[in-house]
């Protein structure tokens, strides 16, 4: 027999042997489920006396893994980052469009023109689409950067740094980023299995990243916001972004994207959870926001975030960023940026934002 | 005969400019090279010398579906270079929406030196579609003062953000310095206007301008820069609050007419009188230590008239570049 003969009959040897294995562990499991039933329908006869119907003990569903453990905390409204602090603009959008001074008095003399766009007036239907598009536009890139390699955090945020060129965007930003990071350390750390992959790359990334935000002379995150109403005074030097003026900007600053992209990725999130949760929960902040402006009540927020349009928007604007890379991201909506900005200059003021 | 233009260099579309400080004291251009569709003149006796001139222009006075052009800027050290346009730049309509029509802008600033960047506005004509990127990298004394607006195109004939799609970036570096450990993005200033909805449901390009009709951007940066940032940042603070009531009577606001204001102050005035009248709306930023200016108007004028007030009410780029700086802006 031929060296090559020799070890396929070996080899078909081996399989046989796998094959008797394989039947014999699925011979088992057939077994054991019968026993199952049998013992299940057993319990049955005896309860059916009683009425109850019975009810399958609850086995590994998709809600029972620690990925959608930490889905739903992250996703939930309760998460301390102080988002309700922020109307991402709505209220300055509110105050620019009420007062609106018409232009059409001053710019009917200038010259033959066709007549300007009529605006509608302010409405949260409005301002929905507009702060969402643009919100994913600006940061969505950012957060899906992290989520794919959470070891570029500091990077991604220094970049994403340079990018908000707007005090009241920038206090928005770093408090929820610092919140974010904050719950991190003392709350959801300790329950990454230790010795995990999860764990070392959250001690290879995020440990790093805190020290050198407190190297940067920026004060330890707080677990909730600073609500901030000196502000008003000097728009240019105020505010959470704790701006560094004139000077270099410090190495980190914690911008809520990039962090919660890291975040999401380390506990577990798939990419368009973490994209869907992150939009998702910009709605909610906003919806909330409309609430307490007085907009519409707590019955019309709820039906707001169930609607099929906020769903769909949700899902076309991660179709539209998916593969947009961290330096093609930017506004879409410019005049977004001058409502932001002009928060500062609003009479009186019941957001940070 | 000697053609009155300077030499063209060989690549389509490819500029390069240097400009030195001669011993004179005063900046001049080392090299000036460009190439169709791109045309660069410089005036040959020009009236100021507190910087050099050049005139960024395109043969037809736009760009044509499908141009492309690169200019590449070097200020030496010391060096004051200023760049204007001759009118608004024009980017006519793309035949097909997969030709794009680029202008890519790479400058460089050396130590002491400074880049004044006041163009006419980009007006992107109906079925457009623009790329346009400027990236700056400045030593760390450079100063730069960028501004970089566009319109929603011939108003006149209808034209109101009809394009097919604008997208602007604008970038400000440190370059890497000796004790640096590289370079370092300061400031990206970036807008996606794309006329494709994500979703029926989502806003059209136009209604997302929400009726403006320029916007525009400013940056400013580097220790020449610094007092007319300030000048804007105080500006902006000094804003009447929106939704406050001017609670004096009718006689004590004629008396505070009466009793004469400071000139600066009835400049701020008028100015947030015209403001208020035009729509105008504008906020302002410290920002890694450059100014970021954002503003908007509904009328393209409106926006030319106050951008140039600003600038000229401060006067340092008269001061710094002399009053050919500012001829697109006023």
């Amino acid at each position: 027999m031929s060296q090559l003969q020799h070890e396929r009959a070996l080899s078909n040897d081996a399989e046989a042997i796998e094959d008797e294995i394989a039947d014999l562990e699925r011979r088992l499991a057939e077994a054991k489920e019968r026993q199952r039933q049998a013992q299940q329908q057993r319990s049955v006869v005896q309860e059916s006396n009683l009425g109850v119907i019975p009810v399958p003990s609850p086995s590994q569903t998709i809600l029972h893994s620690t990925a959608n453990h930490f889905l739903l905390l992250l996703s939930d409204s309760a998460l301390p980052l102080g988002s309700f602090a922020f109307s991402s603009g709505l209220e300055s959008y509110l105050a620019h469009n009420k007062s609106s001074p018409s232009p059409s008095h001053s710019t009917s003399i200038v010259t033959n023109k066709p007549p300007k766009t009529k605006l509608p007036p302010p409405s949260f239907t409005s301002f929905l689409p507009l702060s969402l598009s643009s919100y994913a536009s600006t940061t969505l890139p950012y957060v899906l950067a992290a989520h794919r390699d959470p070891a570029q955090l500091a990077l991604l945020d220094d970049t994403l740094d340079a990018t908000i060129v707007c005090t009241v965007g920038r206090r928005a930003s770093v408090a929820q980023g610092r919140a974010l990071l904050s719950i991190w350390d003392r709350s959801l750390s300790s329950s990454l299995p230790p010795s995990s992959t999860s764990a070392e790359a959250a001690a290879a990334i995020l440990k790093p990243f805190s020290a050198l935000l407190r190297s940067a002379g920026a004060p330890p995150p707080s677990s909730t916001t600073t609500t901030t109403t000196s502000s008003s005074s000097n728009p240019s030097t105020s505010g959470g972004g704790r701006s560094s003026g004139w000077n270099d900007p410090p190495p980190v600053s914690a911008h809520l994207p990039p962090l919660f992209g890291a975040i999401c990725a380390l506990v577990g999130l798939s990419l368009e959870q973490t994209a869907y949760v992150y939009l998702l929960s910009h709605v909610k902040a906003l919806v909330s926001a409309a609430v307490r402006a007085g907009m519409f009540g707590p019955y019309q927020a709820q039906k707001t975030l169930a609607s099929r349009q906020v769903q769909e928007m949700i899902g076309a604007l991660m179709k539209r960023e998916w593969e947009r890379g961290v330096e093609e991201a930017g506004q879409s909506v410019p005049v977004m940026d001058l409502w932001i900005g002009r928060h500062e200059v609003l009479y009186s003021r019941i957001f940070n934002s | 005969m000697n053609s009155p233009f300077p030499k063209s260099s060989s690549a389509a579309g490819e500029g390069k400019i240097i400009a030195r400080l001669q011993p004179d004291g005063v900046s001049g251009l080392e090299t000036i090279t460009y190439q169709y569709p791109l045309k660069l003149i410089s005036p040959s006796k020009p009236a100021e010398d507190k910087s050099v001139l050049v005139f960024l222009l395109s043969y037809g006075g736009g760009l044509v579906g499908g141009d492309q052009v690169n200019l590449s800027i070097q200020v030496h050290p010391q060096a004051k270079l200023t760049i204007v346009t001759q009118g608004h730049t024009k980017v006519f309509t793309s035949t097909k929406t997969d030709i794009v029509t680029r202008q890519t802008m790479r400058a460089q600033v050396a130590s002491g030196g400074a880049l004044c960047l006041l163009p006419d506005p980009v007006q992107p004509f109906a079925g457009s579609v623009y790329e346009q990127t400027q990236i700056f990298e400045l030593a760390k004394d450079a100063s730069l003062c960028l501004l970089d607006w566009v319109t929603q195109g011939r108003s006149a004939r209808g034209e109101d953000w009809s394009f097919v799609r604008w997208l602007g970036r604008n970038e400000v570096w440190t370059l890497p310095g000796g004790d640096d450990s590289g370079a370092r993005l300061l400031v990206r200033d970036s807008l996606l206007l794309d006329s494709a909805q994500a979703h029926p449901q989502m806003k059209t390009l136009r209604e997302s301008m929400h009726a403006i009709g320029i916007m525009g951007t400013l940056i400013l940066r580097g220790p020449l820069m610094k007092s007319l940032g300030e000048f804007f940042l105080a500006e902006f603070t000094a804003l009447p609050r929106i939704g406050a009531r001017d609670w004096r009577s009718e006689d004590a606001k004629k008396a505070e007419v009466i009793e004469g204001l400071s000139t600066a102050e009835t400049w701020r005035r008028d100015r947030l009188k015209m403001e208020k009248e035009s729509g105008l709306l504008w906020s302002a930023a410290l920002v890694r230590g450059c100014v970021v200016v954002k503003f908007g108007a509904p009328e393209v004028e409106a926006g030319r008239t106050w951008i140039g007030s600003m600038l000229v009410q401060e006067g340092s780029i008269g001061e710094i570049f002399g009053d050919h700086a500012l001829l697109c802006v006023r």
